[in-house]
């Protein structure tokens, strides 16, 4: 063989390769998706990944309800949205965000027949966003359908999402992956609300109170975005309503040195400094209630 | 001949790099999964760091939300050709070292680090090998019961 055609097989190897994985490079983005901010919008790269990653994972919230032995229920997920019902990229993102969420409860609590309705409906999504190389649907069904390799299926479905976010982020479509992370919070926010409507609990409650130290983040992401158009004008507005209901509620602290020990082997650290929420029932029950009424209205077909 | 050297020198880089991104998936899901039967995954951060020129400060950093009455789990995991091994630390908005991987009094490092958050915040997670060595790794982070 000579040089150029051993040259050929290599660049032949090499392409079939990337085509077995991701193919960003065949797509054609929507030309709306694409309109670069101005400098001034933007936040570093650095700082949106900062923010997408401190958003509160729709899992913890479930492990907390799985703590307090709050019994699943189906009545918390979106089960209303269709998603061949979603006409733009903001509710298409939107959506596959909340859809997101939903899935991580029902992981959570090991509902395999309700996921795979919602799979399929993250599916269609994420395809129609062009971001659906990146889901490994397949995986997450056959893990889904195997209850005994729960760490397995969060792993993957996390995962799926953190690579659709990160593309996004990366391709000038920032405005999607905002839009997908506030998707996930208010759909946990939902959960934790609905959830402490029914079932009072102070720990519960407090992690609702707590949300206010990224709200503020939150809003930072989808800042740059508000004058984009009345979806997002829309959506801006309704997050500026939940971060007013948070206006009164404080956070104070306690001071205290971590305790370490050592057990069989392993380091185990204890904080013992603290923090503290100080929310009345009228600011929960008024922080509950515009969740409520914003995420009913955003899981609306059009 | 020179030609032929340069084209199977080619070769052997490129599919060196392709296998690395092939391989990089099941090591991490492997750290996911030795993170312990009782611990429930939350993220993960990949760290691949070259040789340290000066002794400094951890070197990758990122933030995460952690939240009151929840025990996490810090694993570290290294890849077959790091030289040096991945420590964490931990600090929260005020700069305080809440937690460290590596106890610099025994010199030990712990593969992982359980840690009881009583403080509900934005903290910034610390990653870096070993004496800043050269090395592939992945942090996981999970809950546990």
């Amino acid at each position: 063989m000579n040089g150029r055609a051993f040259l050929i097989v290599i660049l032949f190897v090499c392409l079939s390769c990337r085509n077995s994985s991701n193919k960003p490079s065949e797509f054609v983005f929507p030309e709306a998706d694409s309109v670069p901010l101005t400098e001034a919008e933007k936040l570093s790269p650095e700082a949106i990944a900062d923010i997408s990653k401190n958003i509160s994972s729709p899992v913890e919230i479930a492990n907390l309800l799985q703590t307090l032995e709050i019994p699943f229920s189906q009545n918390y997920i979106a089960a209303s949205i269709d998603a061949n019902k979603q006409s733009t990229n903001f509710d298409k993102a939107l959506k596959l965000g909340i859809l997101g969420a939903d899935l991580g409860y029902l992981n959570m609590y090991e509902k395999t027949g309700s996921s795979l309705d919602v799979l399929s409906s993250i599916r269609k999504l994420a395809d129609d966003i062009k971001v659906g190389q990146f889901f490994d649907f397949e995986s997450i069904k056959r893990l889904s359908q195997n209850k005994s390799n729960l760490d397995s299926l969060l792993f993957i479905s996390i995962d799926s999402y953190t690579k659709i976010d990160n593309y996004l982020r990366e391709n000038e479509r920032g405005q999607l992956s905002a839009l997908m992370i506030i998707g996930v919070w208010i759909e946990g926010q939902y959960l934790a609300t609905q959830v402490v409507n029914q079932f009072p609990d102070k720990r519960l409650s407090d992690r609702i109170g707590e949300q206010s130290i990224i709200l503020g983040d939150l809003l930072l992401l989808i800042t740059p975005y508000c004058n984009r158009d009345s979806e997002f004008k829309s959506l801006c507005e309704d997050l500026r309503i939940i971060k007013d209901k948070y206006r009164d509620v404080k956070i104070s602290y306690t001071q205290g040195e971590p305790v370490s020990v050592e057990k069989n082997g392993a380091l185990v650290i204890t904080q013992t400094e603290t923090s503290n929420v100080e929310m009345s029932k009228e600011q929960l029950d008024g922080i509950i209630e515009a969740t409520k009424i914003i995420r009913n209205r955003l899981i609306l077909n059009n | 001949m020179k030609k032929k050297y340069i084209v199977t020198l080619s070769f052997l880089l490129m599919t060196g790099l392709m296998s690395f991104a092939q391989t990089s998936e099941p090591f991490v899901s492997n750290c996911v999964l030795n993170a312990g039967p009782d611990a429930k995954y939350l993220k993960d951060f990949r760290v691949q760091l070259g040789q340290s020129t000066a002794r400094s400060e951890l070197r990758y950093k990122a933030n995460m939300s952690l939240w009151k009455n929840t025990k996490y789990r810090f694993s570290m995991c290294n890849a077959q050709d790091s030289k040096g091994k991945l420590i964490m630390s931990i600090k929260d908005e005020t700069n305080k070292t809440i937690l460290s991987s590596f106890d610099k009094n025994s010199g030990k490092i712990y593969p992982y680090v359980d840690f009881v958050c009583n403080k509900s915040g934005i903290y910034q997670l610390y990653y870096d090998f070993y004496d800043g060595q050269q090395g592939s790794g992945v942090g996981v982070v999970s809950m546990v019961k």
